[in-house]
């Protein structure tokens, strides 16, 4: 025991703590060699215990059917070391498990600062000073006997979860989750979107239980190949949605004012531009330092020029589009997903209808002429005092049909009946029940009375 | 009328059920906190019983003097009139209308929370916005008007501040009150409408005929704000001479070449030869509002034609180009806005009140109507 204190430098401590006087309890047992394969092996006891009992409510409905027999196969990895010393430990194991590092044996005792690293490759725990010493020059076997494992220092990291078992499964279902994060809105229904939910559970599964790990880890390199356009759109928004909502919205804001700011520069650039052209034009004119038709033909380049930086721009942004579309199908990588909906590229808007998609040009039940046979009617239009005014008869033919045919094919009753259904707002009472309606109403009834306005 | 549960019926048999019913409107609706309050009439905010997460604004219209001869004034009986049939999405939903116990009416009308497009245009330091926001806008100021005119409804008074903006950044047309519908043939209208700043020159000529073109020259005056962030005619005092100067110097004089029978028009003033102000230029508009492009100071120019036969009918306008060429008009969502989105709507209305400023009648530009000339 001394010698091994000694190898690591650790002997003045030792000693200026025992000359201390300190309380009788002895820290450390002796140590028997039982009790040194207990500390290598004690890491791994509660892996084994998980697989056995913790698992299962995890396990989804086919892998639960496959697993079973898997978990309970004896000498699977370390299945059987462990099943061996578990029958001999049980017993000496009841004390809390101690801060000793499996790798160099230096406790927290002695080291207060000491910390254990674990690598996701092995999970196998040894203390810092022992990741630095031994994979600070590169890559490096594991210590652990019987483990051999390729290490690399920058991917140790301090445990999360006390259980190694469940360190380990909760990186497993990190890693898978990262690849497989479609979204339910991508499917067409819920059942889908289960069934898919169901396939990647199996591979986590299998992955967490080192059931035909090399296959399942096929495919899921071969999904993520396939599918990295839409994994990482899908990161992208699983990260905004958990940005502040009304973060969120200052940054639309911005982008709005961004955009309006590139907008000003580049009608001032293009401003500027013409102006100097002219300019330019005017001294040369003015210098006779060239003919007019050769400068209009500079003039007609440049334009040409200008016009074709802006088409490249354009195809640039089609490009665009076109390799987008295409990532949008669903590539096959023996991880068939069914049911995804095929997304819609937000392709070219619209093209802009300034009417807002109303249309009054249609009547069903009259022509408008240009010109009726009515004296009282013409007479308007030699009248200059009305017409220099801006008063056109055509208005008032137009009205006149309205106001009589308008009604016509408009039941009310029918459409009240199918308002109420619709079940409008309560408070929309006086809406109207249609636009084309609207001008038989306003101005027919009162032609009669005294028009005071 | 077809408000009957606004306005009780003398009929003494009706008078109960006209009183339920106004009875049930009125109960449909949560009085809240006032909004602003005006000479003619007081906004209060409300919600629905049903729904309180429904919100309106209730105009509460106040007895003035016209009542005591016609028993309901002329704006309340136009803005009932006609905004109970335009149903539009530019336009202010009228929800309903029913009357208290001292004969006041109230108009339910839709709730926007987000000011109106003058506090825009006018807060220069903080509001920036570009060609295609204003494309945005008068698009949708243009629907509204072409959809009145459509149903044969002439507003006569669109200026900025009667322009008012929802919650998700649309404009919405509102005041109604000096609304009217199309006229018959030799049926007078007054000459005596549209706020001045925004009045085309033949109602300044005292022409008693017009057509949707009196609006249309407003809508050019609304372009013209948005572009320049100030009032394109302003004249200070604004009185009808000073307003046809301003206009003649700015536009143009009008004249029998460019107007043909202007010179008949009752209220025409002959101007002398050598004062004379040519029309402006297509270039010169272009070099005023560069900001729009060529192509949109072409329909500037149209909209501000002197003779108002040549002027673009609201039809016309929504099928000029300017619309389809570029940039294209903002999407609702990126329309800048003062209020400062949804959550900060309690903040708001707290801080300001009276967010429907043109709904009462303080206005910054006073209407000075006078309806005694009329009989």
């Amino acid at each position: 025991m001394t010698v091994s204190l000694e190898a690591h430098g650790k002997l003045p401590i030792f000693e200026a703590i025992l000359a201390a006087d300190l309380p009788a309890h002895e820290p450390h047992p002796p140590r028997s060699p039982i009790h040194v394969s207990h500390l290598v092996l004690d890491v791994r006891l509660p892996t084994f215990v998980s697989q056995l009992t913790i698992s299962p409510p995890t396990m989804s409905r086919l892998a639960q059917s496959r697993a079973a027999p898997a978990a309970a196969r004896p000498g699977d990895q370390d299945g059987e070391l462990l099943q061996h010393s578990l029958s001999q430990l049980r017993f000496t194991d009841a004390q809390p498990e101690p801060d000793i590092c499996p790798v160099c044996k230096s406790s927290r005792y002695l080291n207060k600062s000491m910390q254990f690293l674990v690598n996701p490759e092995c999970y196998h725990k040894m203390c810092e000073s022992c990741v630095d010493r031994i994979f600070s020059h590169g890559p490096n076997k594991c210590p652990i006997a019987g483990c051999n494992r390729t290490l690399r220092k920058h991917r140790f990291r301090k445990q999360t979860f006390e259980d190694i078992a469940v360190e380990r499964e909760v990186d497993i279902r990190k890693r898978v989750a990262a690849i497989f994060n479609r979204r339910e809105d991508e499917f067409e229904d819920l059942m889908d979107y289960n069934n898919y939910l169901n396939d990647v559970e199996d591979i986590t599964f299998n992955l967490v239980n080192r059931i035909d790990v090399e296959e399942n880890e096929k495919k899921l390199a071969a999904y993520a190949e396939q599918n990295s356009k839409s994994i990482s759109a899908n990161a992208s928004l699983a990260s905004q949605e958990t940005q502040d909502y009304s973060a969120l919205q200052a940054a639309e804001r911005e982008q709005a004012r961004l955009r309006r700011d590139t907008a000003r520069r580049e009608e001032e650039e293009e401003r500027r531009a013409r102006a100097e052209g002219r300019q330019d034009i005017i001294n040369r004119l003015a210098s006779g330092t060239a003919s007019a038709e050769q400068i209009a033909q500079e003039s007609r380049v440049t334009l040409k020029k200008r016009m074709d930086k802006k088409a490249a721009a354009e195809r640039q942004r089609q490009l665009h589009a076109a390799a987008a579309a295409k990532d949008a199908t669903n590539g096959s990588s023996g991880f068939l997903i069914k049911g995804l909906k095929t997304k819609k590229e937000v392709g070219p808007e619209k093209p802009f209808d300034a009417f807002g998609g109303l249309s009054f040009a249609k009547h069903d039940y009259c022509v408008l002429q240009d010109h009726y046979e009515w004296d009282w009617l013409n007479e308007v239009r030699g009248d200059v005092q009305i017409v220099a005014g801006g008063y056109d008869v055509q208005e008032f033919h137009q009205r006149a049909l309205c106001d009589a045919f308008a009604g016509l094919g408009v039941f009310v009753g029918e459409e009240a009946a199918a308002r109420d259904e619709a079940a409008m707002g309560p408070g929309a009472v006086k809406a109207a029940a249609t636009a084309g309606a609207a001008g038989a109403c306003t101005g027919a009834k009162d032609i009669k009375m005294e028009d005071p306005f | 009328m077809a408000v009957s549960n606004g306005l009780p019926s003398s009929e003494p048999p009706l008078v109960n059920q006209a009183e339920q019913l106004d009875q049930q409107e009125r109960q449909k609706y949560v009085k809240g906190k006032k909004l602003g309050s005006g000479q003619y009439a007081d906004v209060f905010s409300a919600h629905l019983v049903s729904d309180p997460s429904k919100l309106v604004a209730i105009k509460k219209i106040k007895v003035g003097p016209e009542v005591a001869e016609w028993g309901i004034s002329h704006d309340s009986l136009r803005e009932i009139k006609f905004l109970q049939e335009l149903s539009h999405p530019n336009i202010i939903r009228l929800h309903s209308v029913f009357s208290t116990k001292s004969q006041n009416l109230n108009l339910v009308l839709e709730h926007l929370p987000q000011g109106d497009l003058l506090k825009l245009i006018q807060d220069v330091e903080n509001i920036h916005y570009g060609p295609s926001d204003i494309k945005a806008w008068m698009a949708m100021l243009s629907r509204a008007v072409w959809f009145c005119h459509e149903n044969f409804v002439l507003h006569r008074d669109i200026k900025p501040n009667n322009l008012l903006i929802a919650a998700n950044g649309e404009i919405k047309l509102a005041d109604f009150g000096l609304a009217r519908s199309f006229a018959d043939p030799y049926a007078h209208m007054t000459y005596n409408t549209i706020t001045k700043w925004y009045r085309p020159p033949e109602l300044y000529y005292q022409a008693s005929f017009y057509s949707g073109a009196v609006d249309v020259w407003s809508v050019g005056c609304v372009f013209a704000e948005l572009v320049q962030r100030k009032v394109f005619l302003p004249a200070m005092p604004d009185t009808d001479i000073n307003m046809i100067g301003i206009i003649s110097s700015t536009i143009g004089t009008p004249t029998e070449d460019n107007w043909p029978g202007v010179s008949k028009l009752r209220g025409y003033v002959p101007v002398e030869k050598k004062d004379v102000t040519p029309v402006k230029r297509k270039d010169q508009w272009e070099a005023e509002f560069r900001a729009v492009g060529p192509v949109g100071a072409d329909l500037l120019m149209k909209m501000f034609a002197l003779d108002p036969r040549k002027r673009l009918t609201a039809r016309q306008i929504l099928e000029h180009e300017w619309w389809t060429t570029d940039p294209k008009p903002s999407r609702l969502e990126d329309l800048p806005r003062k209020g400062g989105g949804l959550e900060t709507m309690g903040e708001d209305l707290k801080r300001r009140g009276g967010e429907l400023p043109s709904l009462g009648r303080g206005d910054k530009v006073a209407r000075k109507l006078d309806f005694s000339t009329m009989k």
